[in-house]
């Protein structure tokens, strides 16, 4: 289960890193 | 193949071809970018600045939020809402939230079932949606991303054409939101009814997505 986790962390990861970085964009206006 | 590669075969997959699309969208969205400006006159812009603009990020987030979504909704919707004979539905006896035995909750609880499913009180309720609620978050974030991604997008139109910059109260009743928004959910919402009906009477050997090819049509909820 170890591998699955690490998995499961990554795509949380990476989604939010997303979110966040449009998020900073959209409000910094460029 | 490695084991962990064995294990997580569909997230990975489907990571990969998420990540390959991504640049394919983002080489071909500059490219039709820069082909707009030359069309008007414009100067080029670099594909860094390209992939760090609104511009693209908003296409981006248009289509996330139409996504999680249609998953949100599904997660919801097939709580109580039934189809009989489709794989995508309960049996038609167990419309709601079921029982604490059938969900393994409390003293229903397995020895290797998550700590929260066992421990009762609010930790066990909140656990008993997390997944609705962490895709539903991730629907609205996106939803919003792609309202002041596209804001931005909207103004910079705006005053090329010497038009006012608007709020972003304002940019979510114009025309240009709901268009991005409502083509991506139209699509959605058709592949997830399709899915609901034609699982009826349609297989896919080996698809969990599919009930098992000799299972009678007016089986419902029997994955194969």
């Amino acid at each position: 289960m170890r591998s699955v986790r690490v998995v499961f962390v990554i795509y949380l990861v990476g989604i939010v890193a997303g979110l966040a970085y449009a998020i900073a964009l959209g409000f910094g206006g460029h | 193949m490695p084991v962990w590669l064995k294990n997580n075969g569909l997230s990975i997959g489907f990571g990969l071809i998420f990540l390959a699309s991504l640049v394919g969208q983002a080489i071909s969205g500059h490219a039709s970018v820069n082909h707009d400006a030359f069309l008007h006159h414009g100067d080029p812009i670099s594909f860094w600045h390209y992939v760090t603009s609104a511009l693209f990020w908003t296409d981006v987030m248009e289509n996330w939020q139409s996504e999680y979504l249609q998953f949100t909704l599904y997660i919801f919707a097939t709580v109580w809402l039934l189809q009989k004979g489709s794989n995508e539905s309960k049996p038609l006896t167990d419309a709601g939230a079921e029982s604490d035995e059938q969900q393994k909750l409390g003293s229903y609880a397995k020895p290797d079932s998550p700590k929260w499913a066992r421990i009762g009180g609010w930790r066990t309720t909140i656990y008993s949606n997390s997944l609705l609620l962490v895709m539903g978050s991730i629907w609205l974030l996106s939803w919003f991303a792609q309202s002041i991604t596209g804001r931005v997008n909207y103004n910079a139109e705006q005053l090329d054409h010497l038009a006012a910059p608007v709020s972003w109260a304002t940019y979510v009743t114009t025309s240009d939101f709901w268009n991005r928004t409502l083509q991506n959910w139209q699509s959605e919402f058709l592949a997830v009814g399709s899915m609901a009906i034609l699982t009826v009477y349609l297989r896919q050997r080996g698809s969990p997505e599919s009930k098992p090819v000799g299972e009678p049509h007016d089986v419902t909820g029997s994955s194969g």
